[in-house]
């Protein structure tokens, strides 16, 4: 079909889906007729909109905007297409077409970027998959906002151009004034050592949750704390996120592209390099906290992946938020379907939940009174659903630290570890859990199934009878019994162990769950 | 209501109604019971205690409770949530004898979650109440019923009372009929034992040792098992001294005191409480056995 000059031009953008980028071809023709715009490919309304504001922009930019019957097809025409990103590609599009931009140039390249009605570039949400999409049709040249350049940057054999507006894109596909190439490359942060964080020494006390923590950290464990009002849960899980093992590039990717849809990537921030801790309020929807709505949305638990997902004052989160959780950790992602498509998100999230023994909070306290009824107690822990608990590895009581330990010295005892000794420990145990399950596609303990249990945590004969009069002592079940046993491999871990001794278990039976009874 | 002699109705002129409980003031006429009756004719001691007690008031029911089962002595008490239901669980644990007296019908299960002590109380102990099957639990009936534990005992153990406490009643119902009331002591700044310490003041017999109330009921000749704890480990026998000597200690305390790191704590108190020397409650842990 031979293609006259200022009648059709095309280019190539992206289109997330989910999480993913998928690349759409642009085209845009024009005819004799009624001046006019249509974009046709299933466009959503704020595509639409994009009409007003590249005939806007384009005017504005100094071009003339062809007073010609126009129409733009986006590519393939049965994916819904949403997002800001399109106005770039459409407006060059109709440029190359009407001759204002020489249509060749815009073969094998990508353009990406929202356009103000002066013509400036505006940054765009998801630029990151947008970019990763395009890649993998083989695009190499890639034209995008200033503003995310940095955050694309992380991705090797692309080439960036990064423009501030139209008239700058025009320039350099013309030939009068290339656009400069982004060449910096984000560096990885030397050190694994948050600076916004509390250091653990700074705690004074508390060697037992300490360890619990760590022991948590060392494998995402989920965890559960339980105590009275100012023990010290909250303080003690915001001291969390500095033992947290190091990302790998491939999950600091996922989080980036995650954050990158929501438009959470500070403009100027190539990867995220830290662990997210995300901790909604308890007010939380069941929407909010799992992800999903009418154009899905990812939600808590995957802007918590391969991070801690916080809930203090867990009987007071929605009943239906709560129930909601359960099956991202059990399938480690959250499925979303609609009519025409089955997304995921994906959510590997470590719990870390905090609550009072009871509505006033000082059950079991010796000098306290608890002023709750029998009844009050059972429906405040009756919000804890079995299936719920039954997914948390560790529970560990907190209580409040004495007076006398408080004052005892401000200085850091010798013997208690900092922050960055116990995070060395927990990213040593973390590469031995790595290395151990290369062909089992899972990288940690706490991702072990029942049958990757019987292959890992095998016990000698002085664990398994252990085990077993605890069995009967303290009423274990058979979750109970699985649980004890990746406590124990991650403990063993811990201690450089290979194979798990009693002495493990013996710990790990410490952190049965004791304080909610079915 | 007759189909088996494990229940029935036994009034106060049938030569099995209990022989102690017939002299006491104000005796109940008929008696309702599903078990075996004739425990009442061995030496009982009541143990009561209030609803919501601490960890220390339910262990030292039912420590007390187990000793005296070991001795074969039943333990007597309301089935009532907190320190009854420990009491009858100790004598239970010991293979014992125990008696519940409620304050509803004996088909009615009150409260609710004692559904399998009821149970097993039923099966291995003795269920015993003045209202006929099928009468609900209503607030008088509650006091009423402590005369009948107090009148079936040879001694009355008040194990942890608060202020208000009805066990305080049925201590005043056994001091009326004669029978000798113990009180454990508790810490003073607990709000918990004010009822008990208060009855200490006003003349009851304090448990020092739990062997006092054996005593009290004229069994000499105690058998003693702290040679048990000559076979412990040095690490094990270093935080039961100190557990002994503070009667109660966070894990955190344990770690400052002996030097320990919580991993290594963790496994020891494991190992003590599976041997049963320790029990631990809402992050607190109590020695659980006497060490001397």
């Amino acid at each position: 079909m031979a293609l006259g000059k200022g009648l059709y031009a095309k280019t190539m953008t992206g289109s997330l889906l989910g999480l993913e980028g998928e690349s759409v071809v642009v085209e845009a023709d024009l005819s004799p007729g009624l001046p006019s715009m249509t974009i046709v490919g299933l466009p959503d309304a704020s595509v639409r909109e994009a009409r007003e504001r590249i005939r806007t922009a384009v005017t504005n930019g100094g071009f003339s905007f062809p007073m010609k019957r126009i129409t733009v097809n986006l590519s393939p025409a049965d994916v819904k297409k949403e997002g800001t990103h399109f106005d770039l590609p459409i407006a060059i599009c109709v440029m190359a077409a009407s001759g204002a931009v020489p249509a060749e140039t815009l073969k094998n390249c990508g353009f990406l970027g929202e356009l103000s009605l002066e013509g400036n570039l505006i940054a765009i949400k998801g630029a990151l998959p947008l970019a990763m999409g395009l890649q993998k049709q083989g695009i190499r040249d890639l034209v995008l906002p200033q503003g995310n350049a940095k955050e694309v940057s992380v991705l090797e054999n692309l080439r960036i151009y990064p423009a501030g507006n139209l008239s700058e894109v025009e320039a350099h596909l013309a030939g009068t004034w290339p656009i400069e190439r982004y060449l910096e490359r984000p560096r990885k942060p030397t050190t694994g050592k948050r600076t916004d964080v509390v250091d653990f020494a700074a705690v004074a006390g508390q060697e037992g949750v300490k360890r619990a923590l760590q022991i948590a950290a060392a494998a995402a464990h989920n965890i559960l704390m339980v105590g009275p009002p100012g023990a010290g849960k909250t303080m003690m899980a915001k001291c969390l996120p500095g033992i947290l093992p190091a990302m790998s590039y491939q999950e600091s990717l996922e989080i980036t592209k995650i954050y990158s849809i929501i438009g959470e990537v500070p403009e100027g921030r190539g990867l995220l390099w830290e662990r997210p801790f995300r901790s909604p309020h308890h007010s939380v929807s069941a929407a909010a906290l799992v992800g999903g709505g009418g154009r899905p949305k990812p939600g808590e638990v995957s802007l918590a992946h391969h991070g801690v997902l916080f809930l203090d004052e867990l009987p007071e989160f929605r009943r239906n938020a709560l129930e909601g959780l359960r099956q991202p950790m059990e399938d480690r992602q959250v499925s979303i379907s609609r009519v025409s498509s089955a997304l995921s998100f994906p959510a590997k999230f470590m719990l870390v939940a905090a609550m009072n023994p009871c509505p006033c909070g000082y059950l079991g306290d010796a000098l306290r009174r608890c002023s709750c009824t029998d009844h009050q107690i059972k429906q405040y822990h009756s919000k804890i659903s079995g299936p719920l608990l039954d997914r948390i590895d560790l529970c560990v009581e907190i209580l409040p630290v004495g007076f006398s330990d408080l004052t005892g010295g401000s200085q850091v005892k010798p013997g208690i570890k900092n922050s960055e000794a116990l995070r060395k420990e927990v990213e040593a145990a973390r590469s031995i859990q790595i290395e151990r399950y290369t062909k089992e596609g899972i990288s940690c303990n706490a991702e072990l199934s029942y049958e990757l249990i019987k292959k890992y945590c095998s016990l000698d004969s002085a664990g398994t009878e252990l085990l077993r009069t605890a069995f009967e002592k303290f009423g274990l079940s058979a979750r109970g019994h699985q649980k004890i046993l990746k406590v124990s491999r991650t403990i063993a871990d811990l201690e450089g162990s290979g194979s798990i001794q009693s002495v493990h278990v013996a710990e790990a039976l410490r952190y049965r769950n004791t304080l909610l009874r079915r | 209501m007759y189909q088996d002699m494990r229940e029935g109705i036994v009034d106060m002129d049938s030569t099995d109604y209990p022989a102690l409980l017939r002299f006491i003031k104000n005796p109940p006429k008929r008696l309702y019971y599903y078990g075996d009756l004739s425990l009442c004719q061995n030496l009982c001691l009541g143990i009561v205690g209030a609803r919501k007690g601490s960890a220390y008031g339910k262990w030292a029911a039912f420590s007390i409770a187990k000793k005296a089962a070991e001795h074969g002595v039943a333990v007597v008490s309301g089935m009532a949530a907190g320190i009854d239901s420990a009491a009858h669980q100790g004598a239970l644990d010991a293979e014992g004898k125990t008696i519940a007296v409620l304050g509803t019908g004996i088909d009615v299960c009150y409260p609710k979650g004692n559904r399998d002590l009821m149970e097993t109380i039923k099966k291995r102990g003795l269920l015993l109440s003045e209202y006929p099957p099928g009468t609900p639990p209503i607030a008088f009936q509650f006091p009423q019923r402590n005369r009948i534990i107090s009148g079936l005992s040879r001694a009355l153990v008040v194990a942890e009372a608060g202020l208000s406490s009805g066990s305080l009643i049925t201590a005043e119902c056994a001091a009326e009929q004669g029978r000798e009331v113990f009180a454990v002591p508790a810490n003073i700044n607990s709000e918990y034992g004010i009822g008990t310490n208060k009855l200490i003041q006003d003349g009851a017999t304090p448990v020092v040792v739990l062997d006092d109330v054996l005593r009290g009921l004229g069994i000499t000749g105690v058998c003693r098992q702290n040679g048990e704890f000559e076979l412990l480990g040095e690490d094990e026998k270093k935080i039961l001294k100190h557990l002994a000597a503070n009667g109660e200690l966070t894990a955190d305390q344990l770690c400052r005191l002996t030097g320990a790191t919580a991993a290594e704590l963790g496994a020891i108190l494991t190992i003590l409480e599976m041997k049963g020397w320790i029990m631990t409650s809402m992050g607190k842990i109590y020695i659980a056995k006497a060490v001397f």
